[in-house]
């Protein structure tokens, strides 16, 4: 037997193989449409199908204006039937148009749509080169290739993954109370768990908001009692999220709820333990540190539930084991002491994380004094003086001595646009608020005097501009475009040294009775751990990375784990709801489905037949590959004995997205993806040369 | 340097990702804009994907340049795809040109969806450098060693 | 009696290993021991000519078995440890990893943190010849870089004795032997043969330790040892670092290259 090498050799070879049976019991149909014209202008699409009549392994080859017509699929079915093909070849325009309507035609003449492959003539031969014989030699070619392609397809099924019907909303702040009413008004179960022992997060604090003035307390704490009467939602509060095992549609949440010390079920909220508790001078977080409040408290009077907790680290009981005190005055008997924190474990379905932000405190700033003066405050600071039930009780008053300030800066930008200070980004909300401030100033304090230092206005909103218009023409706040650098205390007063660059750089200094500084929004302490825990991205700034930032906002490469709100990104309230909403819709349409549907393009590890079991050799570096964190350890056991004799990578269909990285860094060749598999793409490309 | 054969027209091969470049391709097709027919195309679903052997067994067939293309680093419609092909590009070209394969021959490129004109320059580029370069010969003639001596069964 | 004779007879009296691999003289040089009674101990030796990496038998169960064992080897044979440990390969439970020093002074590892101490800090300095065949090979030009892998490794015969002989090479199934599709053509010649070494090379970026023992298995003396070495500098010069997984299967945004447009 001869065997001559020739380029053709490998071709040869692989016929020899007795496991190439597909290529010479194939049967493909080719099917060349002409597009109208956009096709058959350019190319001989007779010419085409005559030579793929004559490709080893096509038993039918036919050419027909629009393919993708009703009479052109029927067209496509009837010879699926009457040719018993098993592999079909469409030469038309490109896949990402139609491969959808030609895979669902050949599934109606009952074969297997991944047997049929698209070559695209259109966009990549007719429309892009003229009229000539090298065109339609290429479009031959082409067809060639995926004939010798389709001939390796396997038959394929979607992959169904089952769904726990179930959401886990991470964090209680307008964002995740507002996902979890529009999931639970869809008659979906949620759980909602919350760090701080009262839901509300940060709009709880602000006095009243951009661009309405709404009195935000007014319009959050309705929907916060909605959520705890809404039969679907459980709330947890004082809960964090532990552990999060599973996937998309099978996530396993352990919830650790803290000790809170009060039985919740016996506590009507009455509050007398709060008046009766000696440790008085704990500073109060809720009012950022401008009030106190007790070792048993609640952080707010509307906080929901209403119910206090102890603070471990401050109650004299937890730390000298004395007191005691609330437990002799409440009348119900609900104060229960060393309690250990209590475990749960929840099967959820899909998860939103809605942790929101914060905002950097006055330490930061050394050139604004380190936080040491009492009267630099901070943007939150400011919204608990001018909100009523602050420690001021709504008025504007220095905290160092309580009097009402005459004269207010407000420093735009603190931290924000700074890479030297490591924020290089712009915190989104500052420019409003700080319009805000100045106006309430001004509302509350008739003759007082507040100048903005800012280096641009950022207004983006509906009726932003209008609102900050409205700051300086009616309420009169001093706009000076410059920054500030330094402020110091001299004689009970603040030094403001800043510069007007509009008026040429000239200097301006200001004897502040209050200066407001706009600090730049930053991601939650614990945000990285958090997201490590549930194998979510994050980006240098240790926000929440979304799966793609113009086209899913509110997805996340977890597949099943949804993001919402300031975890993003800075924003403001309408952001924040819209995106919560858009979550809810995600997470609602992923539950309302028996099963989930997913496309069966995944890649696979091979298994084979004992004592080898698989030729992977268990080395896990393609688990760092994956960014779906998709590949998991198996471990093979002696059916009888039950010892591990190997582990081996698995790859779990319902996380795999199909971009097949694994696959061409397996050393051993052991994983192969199924559509796109090893065997189809080495002929594809050995076809294009080989004629 | 080979000599201009004036009937010489190269054959490229494409390997593309489908996300990005391919639908690159397919702007370029909508936009009518016409570039040089020796490339042709094969989809894949990343550049992750594309396997270093492939490249070889292009020219071992007959290629006499290759194209791979893909997402901008960031751009990843699976993340991170693109950050590790292009890893393994730097790799292997460096050992290509280690081992004397001529690396002038493969042009990588970044193309995205919204580059149709991008990708009929990079086309056009390659097919004319490839022209000028002549018919990769050499790789063939290694790769058809054998041919020189018939092995013979009986 | 040595002290690593005196080392390795109280491992095995004591029962603490059931086998010690080391080396012993050989008729021209050293070569691996396998020892499993005192008396087979006592011709175990260490020196600079104990070439052969002893970590190749570690991922073999059936030369190495179930039980704990230990393993006397040179510098290599401590770098591939931590890789094949990093791999996944081996268990630490079962395997005591020792060396010596010049001196004869026995040093036992307990953690992968303490070898990679070691390996940190007692690197070999690199061969004179190999450095200056490098240097040879990147003055030429490509077409004289192409002729001369080209009748190279037209010598070579496709035995594989370097895939044997590599500790890293421990696949049970090779890239070579899977025909669907062939990835690699099986018969020798010319361009195959440098299919074969690309392809060996690729599966080693990032894990080759250096141990050279690929060169000297090969029966036709082929630089192939150049080919890893020359792989090995520019991927530690590129990329640095990595933290888990393969140089590969890992990636940094800042990774620069001049080439893609």
């Amino acid at each position: 037997m001869w065997l001559q090498r020739n380029w053709d050799c490998n071709v040869i070879l692989s016929k020899l193989i007795p496991y190439k049976v597909s290529n010479i019991m194939s049967r493909i149909g080719v099917f060349i449409c002409h597009c109208g014209e956009n096709i058959s202008a350019t190319v001989d699409c007779e010419r085409v199908a005559k030579a793929s009549s004559e490709m080893e392994g096509v038993e039918f080859a036919t050419d027909y204006k629009y393919m993708c017509s009703d009479p052109g699929q029927t067209l496509i079915k009837t010879a699926i039937k009457e040719h018993h093909l098993d592999g079909v070849v469409v030469g038309s325009c490109s896949p990402r148009m139609h491969e959808a309507t030609f895979r669902r035609a050949c599934s109606e003449a009952g074969m297997n749509p991944y047997l049929c492959e698209i070559a695209n003539l259109r966009e990549h031969v007719s429309w892009v080169h003229e009229k000539c014989e090298a065109t339609t030699n290429k479009a031959i070619e082409i067809v060639h290739g995926l004939v010798e392609k389709v001939k390796r397809n396997r038959p394929l099924d979607a992959i169904e993954v089952p769904v726990t019907k179930k959401a886990l909303v991470i964090g209680g702040g307008i964002a995740g109370i507002q996902a979890s009413l529009d999931i639970a008004n869809c008659g979906q179960q949620v759980i909602l768990i919350e760090k701080g022992p009262s839901i509300g997060g940060h709009m709880s604090q602000l006095s009243e908001t951009f661009p309405t003035l709404d009195c935000s307390q007014c319009i959050l704490t309705p929907r916060m009692v909605e959520v705890a009467q809404n039969p679907n939602i459980t709330l947890y509060t004082y809960a964090e999220l532990e552990k999060l095992e599973g996937f998309i549609g099978n996530f396993k949440a352990t919830i650790r709820l803290q000790a809170k010390s009060v039985d919740d079920s016996k506590c009507t909220g009455c509050g007398l333990c709060t008046t009766k508790c000696p440790q008085n001078n704990i500073p109060s977080e809720f009012n950022e540190g401008l009030g106190t409040r007790t070792a048993i408290f609640t952080p707010f009077p509307q906080a929901v539930p209403n119910k206090p907790v102890i603070d471990k680290e401050h109650c004299k009981y937890y730390q000298k084991g004395k007191c005691k005190v609330c437990q002799k005055f409440c009348p119900t008997g609900a104060i229960e002491y060393d309690k250990p924190d209590e475990f749960i474990t929840e099967d959820i379905g899909a998860v939103v994380v809605t942790t929101g932000f914060n905002v950097l405190k006055t330490e930061f700033f050394p050139e604004y004094g380190y936080g040491k003066y009492k009267d630099v405050i901070n943007g939150l600071q400011f919204e608990r003086l001018a909100s009523a039930s602050g420690p001021t009780l709504g008025e504007i008053r220095r905290p160092s001595d309580g009097q009402i300030p005459k004269k207010i800066v407000f420093i735009a930008c603190c931290g924000s646009r700074d890479p030297a200070k490591g924020i290089p980004y712009c915190s989104k909300i500052c420019c409003m608020y700080t319009a805000k401030h100045a106006m309430l100033y001004q509302h509350k304090v008739h003759d007082g005097d507040s100048t903005v230092f800012y280096m641009d206005v950022r207004a983006g909103g509906k009726n932003y501009e209008e609102f900050v218009r409205r700051a300086v023409e009616e309420d009169h706040v001093n706009y000076v475009r410059g920054r500030v650098a330094r402020v110091y205390e001299k004689s009970g007063k603040l030094i403001v040294k800043g510069v007007d660059t509009l008026m040429g750089a000239k200097p301006v200094e200001i004897e502040a009775d209050m200066v407001v500084l706009a600090t730049a929004g930053v991601a939650n302490k614990g945000a990285e751990e958090l997201a490590q825990r549930m194998h979510i991205s994050y980006d240098p700034y240790h926000f929440f990375t979304e799966a793609h930032p113009k086209l899913k906002p509110v997805e996340t490469n977890t597949a099943g784990i949804f993001l919402a709100g300031a975890c993003q990104a800075p924003k403001d309230i309408p952001e924040t709801v819209a995106s919560a909403s858009g979550a809810a819709v995600k997470v609602v349409s992923l539950l309302s489905r028996p099963t989930l549907i997913r496309e069966p393009l995944v890649a696979v590890v091979n298994r084979c037949a004992p004592p080898l079991f698989s030729t992977c050799v268990g080395c896990f570096m393609c688990q760092t590959i994956c960014p779906y964190q998709a590949i998991e350890r198996e471990e093979i056991k002696d059916r009888k004995t039950g010892k591990v004799l190997k582990v081996i990578a698995r790859i779990n269909p319902g996380l795999c997205q199909g971009c097949g990285t694994c696959v061409s860094f397996c050393r051993s060749k052991s994983i192969d993806i199924q559509g796109y598999t090893n065997e189809e793409m080495y002929a594809e490309v050995t076809a294009l040369l080989n004629k | 340097m080979e000599e201009n054969n004036n009937n010489f027209e190269p054959r490229i091969i494409a390997f593309v990702c489908n996300w990005c470049t391919y639908a690159g391709a397919d702007l370029t097709g909508t936009s009518r804009i016409k570039y040089a027919s020796n490339v042709e195309i094969v989809r894949f679903p990343c550049t992750g994907r594309i396997d270093f052997m492939l490249l070889l067994k292009a020219f071992a067939g007959g290629s006499d340049g290759i194209i791979i293309s893909g997402c901008h680093p960031s751009d990843c419609h699976y993340t991170s795809g693109n950050f590790h092909a292009r890893r393994r590009w730097m790799v292997f070209r460096d050992m290509l040109d280690f081992m004397g394969i001529d690396i002038e021959r493969i042009r990588w490129s970044w193309v995205s969806a919204a580059e149709g004109a991008k990708w009929a320059d990079v086309v056009n580029d390659t097919v004319d450098k490839i022209r000028k370069m002549g018919p990769y010969t050499e790789y063939k003639k290694a790769a058809m060693f054998l041919e020189e001596e018939k092995i013979c069964h009986d | 009696m040595t002290k690593i004779t005196e080392k390795a007879t109280s491992l095995l009296s004591e029962g603490t290993v059931k086998m010690i691999i080391g080396y012993e003289m050989g008729t021209e040089r050293p070569r691996p021991l396998f020892c499993h009674t005192a008396e087979e101990c006592e011709k175990l030796i260490m020196n600079a000519e104990c070439k052969n990496n002893l970590a190749v038998y570690l991922t073999k169960k059936e030369i190495i078995g179930e039980e704990k064992i230990a393993v006397i080897g040179n510098y290599y044979v401590v770098k591939t440890v931590i890789q094949l440990q990093r791999e996944n390969q081996i268990n630490l439970d079962n395997l005591m990893v020792m060396t010596a020093d010049e001196n004869g002074e026995v040093i036992t590892f307990t953690t992968i943190d303490e070898m990679k101490e070691y390996t940190d800090t007692h690197e070999p300095a690199p061969d004179p010849k190999m450095v200056a065949a490098l240097e040879k090979i990147d003055k030429m030009s490509r077409e004289e870089r192409w002729e001369y892998w080209k009748s190279e490794l037209s010598k070579c015969i496709r035995c594989y004795a370097c895939r044997a002989a590599c500790p890293l090479c421990y696949c049970n199934r090779c890239v070579t032997e899977v025909n669907c599709p062939q990835w690699i053509e099986p018969w020798a010649a010319p361009l195959s043969n440098m299919e074969w070494q690309i392809n060996r090379v690729m599966h080693m970026s990032g894990r080759c330790v250096g141990c050279g023992e690929c060169a000297a298995a090969c029966p036709l003396d082929l630089p192939i040892g150049l080919l890893c070495k020359k792989m090995g500098m520019d991927i530690k010069s590129t990329f640095g670092e990595w933290k888990d997984g393969n140089v590969l299967s890992t990636y940094n945004i800042g990774d620069k290259e001049n080439f893609i447009k």
